[in-house]
């Protein structure tokens, strides 16, 4: 049993912190004589403050997905500090801009979509130099936005949002009298906003999960179209913990031809899957505008350097006659598909590799034109199938290949993850595509012609 | 377990940075804060040791990529040291290998640095 002073958790443990600095307060009171009262009733009241505040995580951590959580936060902690204003703005990383998310007797301040650029202004200060700002005195010296002022607030207080240790943003408080705060005051201000980070953030990581998932599912195929003579069929694995970048895409162009694309981006969780959204539309675009499978990923690739810089990715592009006798590949740095001919082993298809997507300007760009037998099977899929952690690339392009059988697709995929994946977990994405091209008129006999040379596809 | 943190070594004035022997989704992050903390450091180049690295997927190329550019962009470059096949292999199939100096041992690298080759001072 614990005796009844004793802390209890940390909650406590910050309770004493601030009684103690509580008391250094009330020892400098006494100095002064004659208000001895008052002290004893500021200490009383700050630990009921705090239990206050604490309150409030209590409340908000039953409540992580209720958008008004902030919102009540500030009203708690406008109460509680005594201020006539309270406000939360999240930095947001992509601008380094600070957005008014929240407010409480501020509300303007949110209706309006208020941006401060970081270290900038009184909440940009804060959030640069991570520490808290005092400001007896509003108006456009010290307070970049306008509506501070113009309402008449005349004393502000603000402390930076931490969570992960990194700034997430600020929370700030502000009072239309005159008004002297102390240091305790800033401590019960940084003890709101510690709780409001953590809440933003379990919020945002729980928004981006939702995000992702919705996003995955948009991109990735519902339905693979219906194209005579061609059977498909995919399968979406995301890896172990965050979603990666992985996709696939499968449509017809006007003139019949049946294209495919397989692709990696690199990075995780929204931004990855934001990235991997955009240079799928983009490559629909320019497929739509060039029969060339290399001068589309010559685009895609001007287009990602332009307007993501940060962005790589591989990708595969093939365009199949609309015959469905031969297609037409280009690798930006991704994987060769397999291809299995009736009755023979599978063998990586010998296409011309070229430079991921994202690394250099003007890289060149090769297509490979592979002749397709009737009922060949092709395999596309991306990195996460045939690399893992301590074993050799090849030994897992050498499995995939041996377990690569022209047959029905179906069949094919659930062949190729039980030996490839089987039950381990899968830290990578894995995105896989099969498709086996005109089958009623599968040929035992066939081979597969290498071509003479890495020809470039011309529109002629 | 891969290493957790990356440290940067200075040889003959030319920051050193060890790969891991895995580089994926859950390090790749923090190897790509210990090159651009490299690429960021002075104007010059720097290399990235990837001897030890057996496996190296997109995440890492993308922080290898990320530096490439950030020291490019500062007139300088980044430099690979390699051994054995994995990591070639990946750099053949990515088309990295036509964009990345490598060389077979640390010596060779530093050589076609200058501020390395006239013998910086160590620190």
């Amino acid at each position: 049993m614990r005796s009844s002073c004793s802390p209890a958790g940390p909650a406590a443990r910050e309770i004493t912190y601030l009684g103690a600095v509580v008391r250094m307060f009330v020892t400098q009171v006494f100095h002064l004589g004659g208000i001895e009262v008052t002290a004893q009733v500021d200490l009383v009241s700050t630990e009921a403050r705090l239990r206050a505040i604490q309150s409030i995580t209590d409340a908000a951590l039953s409540r992580l997905d209720d958008r008004e959580l902030l919102v009540e936060l500030l009203d708690r902690t406008r109460e509680i500090l005594r201020t006539d204003t309270a406000a939360v703005l999240l930095l947001d990383f992509s601008s380094g801009q600070l957005i008014a998310t929240a407010a409480a007797g501020l509300e303007e301040e949110v209706r309006q979509g208020v941006r401060i650029p970081m270290g900038r202004g009184f909440a940009g200060r804060i959030a640069a130099q991570h520490q808290p700002v005092i400001l007896d005195h509003v108006d456009h010296t010290t307070v970049l936005n306008p509506i501070l002022w113009a309402k008449g607030i005349k004393s502000m207080m603000g402390v930076p949002m931490v969570a992960g240790g990194r700034v997430t943003g600020v929370m700030h408080v502000g009072s239309l009298l005159p008004r002297k705060f102390t240091g305790q005051d800033v401590e019960l201000l940084q003890l709101a906003a510690d709780r409001a980070a953590a809440a933003v953030q379990s919020m945002a990581a729980k928004a981006d999960r939702v995000a992702v998932e919705a996003l995955q599912r948009s991109l990735v195929p519902s339905a693979l179209p219906a194209v005579a003579g061609a059977e498909m069929a995919a399968r979406y694995v995301p890896g172990s913990g965050v979603v990666g970048g992985d996709w696939y895409d499968v449509f017809t162009l006007p003139a019949g031809e049946l294209c495919v694309v397989m692709g990696d981006v690199a990075g995780s969780g929204l931004p990855g899957a934001v990235i991997m959204g955009r240079m799928r539309s983009a490559l629909r675009s320019y497929a739509l505008e060039t029969p060339d499978p290399a001068d589309v990923l010559a685009r895609l690739d001007r287009k990602m350097q332009h307007f993501e810089p940060d962005a790589l990715a591989t990708v595969l592009y093939a365009v199949f006659e609309p015959a469905l006798d031969q297609m037409h590949v280009c690798l930006a740095g991704h994987f060769p598909p397999v291809i299995a001919l009736p009755g023979q082993p599978a063998q990586l298809a010998p296409i011309a590799n070229g430079l991921m997507i994202g690394v250099s300007p003007a890289a060149p760009r090769q297509v490979t034109t592979v002749p397709i037998p009737p009922g060949a099977l092709l395999c596309f899929y991306t990195d996460g199938l045939v690399e893992r952690p301590g074993r050799l690339l090849d030994d897992g392009l050498e499995r995939l290949r041996r377990v690569v059988v022209a047959q029905s697709p179906e069949t094919a995929c659930a062949e190729v993850m039980s030996a490839m994946v089987g039950d381990e977990p899968v830290r990578d994405d894995i995105a896989l595509l099969m498709m086996r091209c005109r089958p009623d008129r599968a040929d035992t006999t066939a081979v597969l012609v290498p071509p003479a040379s890495e020809e470039v596809y011309a529109d002629a | 377990m891969p290493d957790a943190r990356f440290q940067v070594e200075m040889v003959n004035g030319v920051p050193v940075v060890a790969a891991p022997e895995e580089i994926d989704i859950s390090n790749a992050g923090e190897l790509r804060t210990a090159l651009l903390e490299s690429a960021a450091h002075g104007p010059g180049s720097f290399v990235v040791d990837l001897t030890r690295t057996q496996f190296c997927d997109t995440s890492g190329l993308h922080a290898l990529v990320g530096a490439r550019k950030r020291a490019r962009a500062k007139g300088g470059d980044l430099l690979l040291v390699t051994a054995g096949a994995a990591i070639p292999r990946i750099f053949a199939i990515t088309g990295l290998d036509q964009v990345f100096s490598s060389f077979t041992s640390l010596e060779e690298a530093l050589a076609q640095i200058p501020a390395a080759a006239s013998g910086g001072t160590t620190s």
